[in-house]
């Protein structure tokens, strides 16, 4: 049985709608254990391609409540939760975040990211940029960059895979190659492309038998075409019946293959889409992982909904402890399969959140400061960057900015940012990163 | 232009000597002496400058800087020019006056008159005079015309290090160093003291950094022994004077060689003189900065020698000297035989076929009726042929037949669609909400009908670059609607209609064109009397022209800038005038360098997959035409037949040109810019969307469309979001001006998406379907019925093998069968496989 997240969700039915699709039926014939040991060999578990896993917290999660909880402000900022030690000393984090306050030494806490905008768009964290003036197409989102830039690590896996499923305020979706082109739109197995990822009302036998009839009709001279896309059509062809027959892409996607005690680490969450954005599916971070070591170079995720207007630390309480056990669990898991060295991990939000606690108890959009998780990616962790002053309110010590980080994740898949180009629709060069260095201290 | 580069050339030319003049050698190195020594009938030697004073005096170097680069050319016997720059031994008498090293770079030493030898082999020689002069006068150095090149040259004032806006590490250089009055601020004047010690120059921490003698997150950009360095130095040491106002500027840089011929691996070296304001020359060969368009087929060094490749073809290499630019142009034959006299049917065969002779590469053969009529089908019109035109083409003993087919094609309402559905992604014309939609679709009629009727092309441009009124009444105005500030009108009507990309000229001077802000600004004046108010429908606005004096304002200046045609005079136009109108004029003059060419072009690519200029909307002198000759001959035919855009589509698609088959030949498979044959290119997504629903007759339905709306005439980018497979196959969201927008790339989605999804597996195997109809259909036999079905997908007769193919499939899928529903049942499955295999070919996906 191949369970694979999916169908668009709408947040407020409140029905228990059909979360998982379920695939055996249509798709064992294929998964034959050979298939299964090739695939395996293929893929090479713990190999070195460098990847990128990232996590969009949608509505911009509270920074004060999180990394950096601040004892010395008055109540009416300081909020409900207490600090707790971490494994390093010197660093303390959110009472709700136990497991990741065990493995902060191999985290690094950014505490001061500044540069982003009041609006509640996943454009900054996905591309690094503002929306102001962007250049004829758009800017590209950094999955699509690599994309362009490295290509796919094996013919049947994309470079650049978006889990998440369509969230309902449009700017929070992304999967926007922009200026890059159509070519580097990340695969989505969601919607349209995971239902046409399985058969249609048509046995595996048929479609044996529809290959080769196509291969045996399909003689034009490829030679015709001297742009060579032909001959890139066949490929992506045979990448699709790779998928449609038994691939590793589905077989990344499919969490049943997975140990269960490590799905139970993970943990399940919830498929239903909270508020107006994603679901709360820690699972998600497995099939990153998945995806990851079969081949991917850079996944997108979005969990739960974070834009706490209302009942801030309610919610907080809800949404924590998952965020913290799947992360806990994805990064411990990158550890363990040796993966912590090629993969980096990161996780935050638009912007930060009031340090004042408004009537409802919730805390306001904040852009003036706000936090990022970091893990992998070979960096120099266990250590917390960036103090905000006692209020919470700006940056005391050490601001981050955004380009910073985007600086840093590219410096991690051995781009220079700084030096490399890509250009617009208008064949105007552009650097991936403009004015800013990878983070010092950790790379 | 062409006799002034001549003139040059014939006037560096020192002396010419032939294979009986004696040599008189001197002590000399091992000669490095090639093999075609033998078949040399002339050698010649050239410093690249006019004769400065008296001829007996040769080139003039003036002062301490002055260098010379010198090229070397032999004729051989064939009549082809080679480069000899590196493969002659030189010698120089009187001795002490300068040294030349084996690359014939000269440094002077002393003050004399020299006579230069290079020698190639026995009794074959030539010779040059130079004359140095006022060699340790030390004169002010100028920091515009000396020391911003070298910054230019290291790379210092580069997009990507100090040149950003921000600069670099608090360092900031304007970018490639076009302001160097800021540049002269940020180091001089604000610096002072930081970076430069005019007590010990080489103590400046410019220097230090340049040098990396300090820590330079740049590395090493200047060499402590380089002249470069000296030079800086000499500079700090005079105090850092900028220059005199009316010191000498650059006013034009000329390269020699401006073209050659060349065989593979051939190097040729340039050289590459200024002329200043003056009149003086200098040689900056080795402080411009050169760049290769084709890096695969030709690469460039510092010092300006070029050196090409295994790849066949033509490059173009970019010279640029502060704000002036130059090309390079090589072209590298393919070494096979073109005959003369190919079969030329319009003046496009005569320059394509002209070029094709000197590249040496033989053109494809003519394509069969079928191809051409499906090809042209798909050009012209978007859509293929229906079995019945195909028939009757294909059965047409005419020979005109191809022509009647284009006006055939060119009359029928399919060539507006498909052509007004270009023009709406150029013209932007994008759905932005509900209240938007009627001028979405009454700008799309408006196009579409401007096209049907034929509507002179400097008409349409100008009822659309003046635009007044309100929706209903002047649908054009929705232009205005999405391309709603005056920079997006400047850059979009720079762009559409005269190829020139001003956009970089908005904040920075271009880099790799003359436009400055100073022209932006008097283009943007042209837009600056637009107004707006509310229009009678909410949502919609009126634009109109607002009295008053058109001006822009240059940020840089503070000053207004006057409507300034690009490259013309100022204008002033009274206030009641909508300087529109003067804009149009401009454009449509017939002597508007811009205008026909860039239309031209850009429906060259149309029909040939790459412009002649590429990309097709960014015409400049470093990004020359791989055939300037016919993109001219293209623009004055369209002038001289008034813009008419159907005589244009029916000239381009007669010419034997377009008609040639994609299939290679034994040497054309790697040309791509040269159109020796008809580059395939897969189906649009519109396109292919129509032709699927054609094919299967099985109609897709677009939400608010009535049925039978074809994807081709969908009236904005709205339907992108609805229709998965628009938006799949790169339909473009109508948000830029460039066609670039559209993306043809492959991806996993698209193939599973026509391999596997619902919406295609619906197609097929729809009961109301063609196929399953065919397949019920007792009076044809199945062989019938294939024959019909390969007219419907590739408009021709199946070959016996591929009816083979498709006889076994389907008659197979009868011995399985048990009883007479199963194998009813079996049979439509075998068509509908059968459909679907030839749906998913390469000969369906692609236009050849």
């Amino acid at each position: 049985m191949l369970t694979i997240y999916g169908r668009q969700q709408r947040f407020c039915d409140g029905l228990n709608r059909r979360n998982f699709i379920k695939i055996g039926a249509l798709g064992m014939g294929g998964l034959s254990l050979p298939h299964l040991l090739k695939a395996e060999s293929l893929s090479g578990v713990g190999n070195s391609n460098k990847a990128i896993i990232m996590i969009y917290l949608p509505g911009g999660p509270p920074h004060q409540d999180m990394y950096e909880i601040k004892t010395e402000a008055p109540s009416e900022i300081r909020g409900e939760f207490k600090p707790i030690k971490t494994n390093v000393p010197g660093i303390h984090v959110c009472e709700h975040l136990p497991l990741l306050a065990k493995m902060t030494d191999k985290l690094i806490l950014l505490r001061t990211i500044v540069g982003a905008k009041d609006s509640h768009s996943s454009h900054q964290c996905m591309t690094g940029r503002l929306k102001d003036n962007p250049p004829p197409g758009g800017w590209p989102e950094i999955g699509s960059v690599i994309s362009k830039l490295e290509g796919p690590t094996h013919p049947a896996v994309p470079p650049y895979v978006n889990l998440t499923p369509p969230m309902l305020h449009p700017p929070y979706n992304f999967g926007h190659p922009s200026f890059l082109g159509a070519g580097h739109t990340p695969f989505r197995p969601a919607g349209e492309s995971i239902n046409d990822m399985m058969l249609q009302d048509i046995s595996l036998e048929r479609l044996r038998d529809r290959r080769a009839l196509l291969k045996s009709f399909d003689r034009f001279r490829r030679d015709a075409d001297q742009s060579r896309l032909m001959e890139g059509l066949d490929a992506f062809n045979e990448q699709a019946f790779d998928v449609l027959t038994s691939s590793r892409l589905l077989e990344a996607l499919d969490l049943e293959k997975e140990d269960p005690r490590i799905r139970e680490r993970y943990g399940e969450g919830t498929p239903q889409h909270q508020g107006d954005a994603a679901p709360r599916l820690m699972g998600q971070f497995l099939l990153a992982r998945r995806l990851v070591e079969a081949g991917v170079r850079c996944v997108t995720v979005s969990f739960s909904f974070w834009d706490f207007h209302g009942a801030n630390f309610k919610r907080a309480r809800e949404n924590l402890p998952p965020f913290d056990q799947g992360v806990s669990a994805l990064v411990e898991d990158l550890h363990q399969r040796g993966l912590d060295k090629d993969v980096t991990v990161i996780a935050w939000g638009e912007f930060g959140r009031t340090p004042k606690i408004n009537k409802g108890g919730g805390r306001d959009h904040w852009p003036q400061v706000s936090c990022a998780l970091l893990a992998g990616g070979g960096m120099r962790t266990g250590q917390a960057i960036g103090i905000t002053n006692r209020l919470g309110e700006e940056p005391k010590e050490r601001p981050v900015h955004f380009q910073e980080v985007f600086a840093t994740l590219y410096h991690n898949l051995g781009i220079n940012a700084n030096k490399t180009q890509l250009t617009d629709f208008a064949d105007r060069p552009h650097y991936l990163v403009d004015d800013h260095q990878p983070l010092p201290e950790v790379t | 232009m062409a006799t002034r580069s001549i003139l040059v050339r014939l006037a560096g030319i020192a002396l010419v000597c032939f294979i009986k003049t004696s040599y008189v050698g001197g002590e000399t190195t091992q000669p490095r002496i090639s093999s075609e020594v033998n078949q040399i009938t002339e050698l010649t030697i050239e410093s690249g400058r006019m004769h400065v004073g008296n001829p007996t005096t040769g080139t003039l170097l003036l002062g301490p800087e002055a260098r010379q680069q010198l090229v070397v050319t032999a004729r051989v016997l064939d009549g082809r020019l080679v480069d000899y720059t590196r493969l002659v031994e030189y010698e120089s008498k009187p001795v002490g006056v300068i040294t030349i090293d084996e690359t014939g770079f000269v440094t002077p030493l002393a003050n004399g008159t020299v006579c230069i030898t290079g020698k190639a082999g026995p009794g074959m020689f030539c010779t040059i005079k130079l004359t140095i002069r006022e060699i340790n006068k030390s004169r002010p150095i100028n920091f515009p015309n000396q020391i911003v090149p070298i910054f230019t040259k290291s790379g210092c004032n580069g997009g990507g290090c100090h040149g950003k806006s921000s600069g670099q590490n608090g360092f900031r250089l304007s970018l490639l160093g076009f302001e160097p009055k800021e540049d002269f601020e940020h180091l001089v004047v604000e610096g002072r003291g930081r970076r430069l010690f005019p007590a010990a120059p080489e103590r400046s921490l410019l220097l230090r950094k340049a040098a990396a003698i300090v820590p330079h997150g740049g590395g090493r950009r200047v060499s402590e022994d380089a002249p470069a360095f000296d030079l800086i130095s000499r500079w700090i040491r005079q105090g850092m004077p900028y220059g005199k106002p009316n010191d000498p500027k650059v006013a034009q840089i000329q390269v020699l060689p401006d073209h050659r011929l060349m065989s593979q691996n051939q190097e040729q070296q340039l050289v590459v003189i200024a002329t200043y304001t003056d009149d003086s020359t200098q040689d900056v060969t080795r402080l411009v900065q050169y760049e290769s368009n084709e890096k695969d087929m030709a690469e460039v060094s510092k010092t300006g020698l070029v050196e090409v490749g295994e790849q066949a073809g033509q490059v173009a290499v970019m010279v640029r000297f502060q704000d002036q630019v130059a090309t390079f142009r090589v072209t590298i034959p393919h070494g096979a035989p073109v005959k003369e006299g190919l079969p030329v049917r319009n003046f496009i065969d005569q320059w394509v076929f002209r070029k094709l002779q000197t590249l040496e590469l033989p053109p494809s053969q003519r394509c069969d009726d079928p191809t051409f009529l499906r090809r042209a089908s798909i050009d012209i019109a978007g859509r293929l042929p229906t079995p019945t035109e195909a028939k009757s083409f294909l059965a047409d003993p005419n020979p005109r037949k191809r022509e009647k087919w284009i006006d055939t094609l060119l009359a029928s309402p399919g060539y507006a669609d498909y052509f007004a559905n270009k023009w709406n992604a150029i013209l932007r014309n994008k759905r932005r909400d509900a209240a938007s939609m009627r001028g979405n679709f009454l700008f799309r009629n408006w196009i579409r009908e401007s096209l049907y009727q034929n509507k002179p092309y400097d008409r349409f441009m100008r009822e659309i670059i003046t635009a007044s009124g309100e929706i209903g009444r002047s649908p054009a105005v929705t232009w205005y609607r999405e391309v709603n500030k005056t920079d997006d009108q400047v850059q979009d009507a720079a762009q559409i209609f005269l190829g020139v990309r001003l956009q970089c000229a908005r904040c920075h001077h271009h880099p790799f064109e003359k436009w400055s802000q100073k022209d932006y600004y008097g283009f943007a004046a042209f837009f600056s009397r637009i107004s707006r108010k509310p229009g009678t429908q909410s949502g919609e606005e009126v634009v109109f022209h607002e009295r008053g004096t058109a001006a822009a304002i240059n940020p840089k200046t503070k000053l207004p800038a006057k409507p300034t045609g690009l490259g013309t005079e100022s204008l002033d136009i009274p206030p009641d005038q909508d300087p529109r109108h003067a804009l149009a004029d401009w454009m449509a003059a017939k002597e508007n360098p811009f205008f026909a060419r860039m239309l031209v072009n850009r429906y060259w690519k149309h029909f040939f997959a790459r412009g002649l200029v590429e990309p097709e909307d960014d015409m400049r002198v470093t990004n020359p035409p791989t055939n300037p000759e016919l993109l001219d001959a293209l623009a004055g035919h369209f002038i001289s037949h008034g813009y008419d855009l159907k005589d244009l589509i029916r000239t381009i698609c007669q010419s034997q040109t377009y008609q040639l088959s994609s299939y290679p030949n034994r040497y054309n498979s790697n040309d791509g810019q040269n159109f020796s044959r008809y580059y395939a290119r897969r189906l649009t997504a519109e396109v292919l969307l129509d032709a699927i629903d054609h094919v299967t007759n099985v109609q897709t339905i677009f939400a608010g469309q009535p049925r039978g709306t074809r994807a081709m005439q969908l009236p904005d980018n709205s339907y992108n979001t609805s229709s998965y497979f628009l938006k799949l196959f790169g339909r473009p969201n109508n948000a830029s001006a460039s066609e670039s927008e559209r993306t043809q790339d492959a991806n996993l989605a698209q193939s599973l998406h026509l391999l596997n999804s619902q919406k295609i597996q619906e197609k097929v195997t729809s009961e109301e379907g063609r196929v399953v109809r065919l397949a019920k259909d007792t009076n044809q036999s199945d062989e019938e019925k294939i024959r019909e079905l390969y007219y419907w997908v590739f408009s021709r007769e199946p070959e016996d093998e591929e009816l083979n193919i498709a006889l076994n499939y389907i008659q197979n899928t009868q011995l399985a069968s048990a009883d007479h529903e199963t194998l009813q049942n079996k049979l439509q499955e075998a068509y509908q496989d059968t459909l679907w295999a030839l749906l998913n070919t390469k000969e369906f996906l692609f236009n050849h």
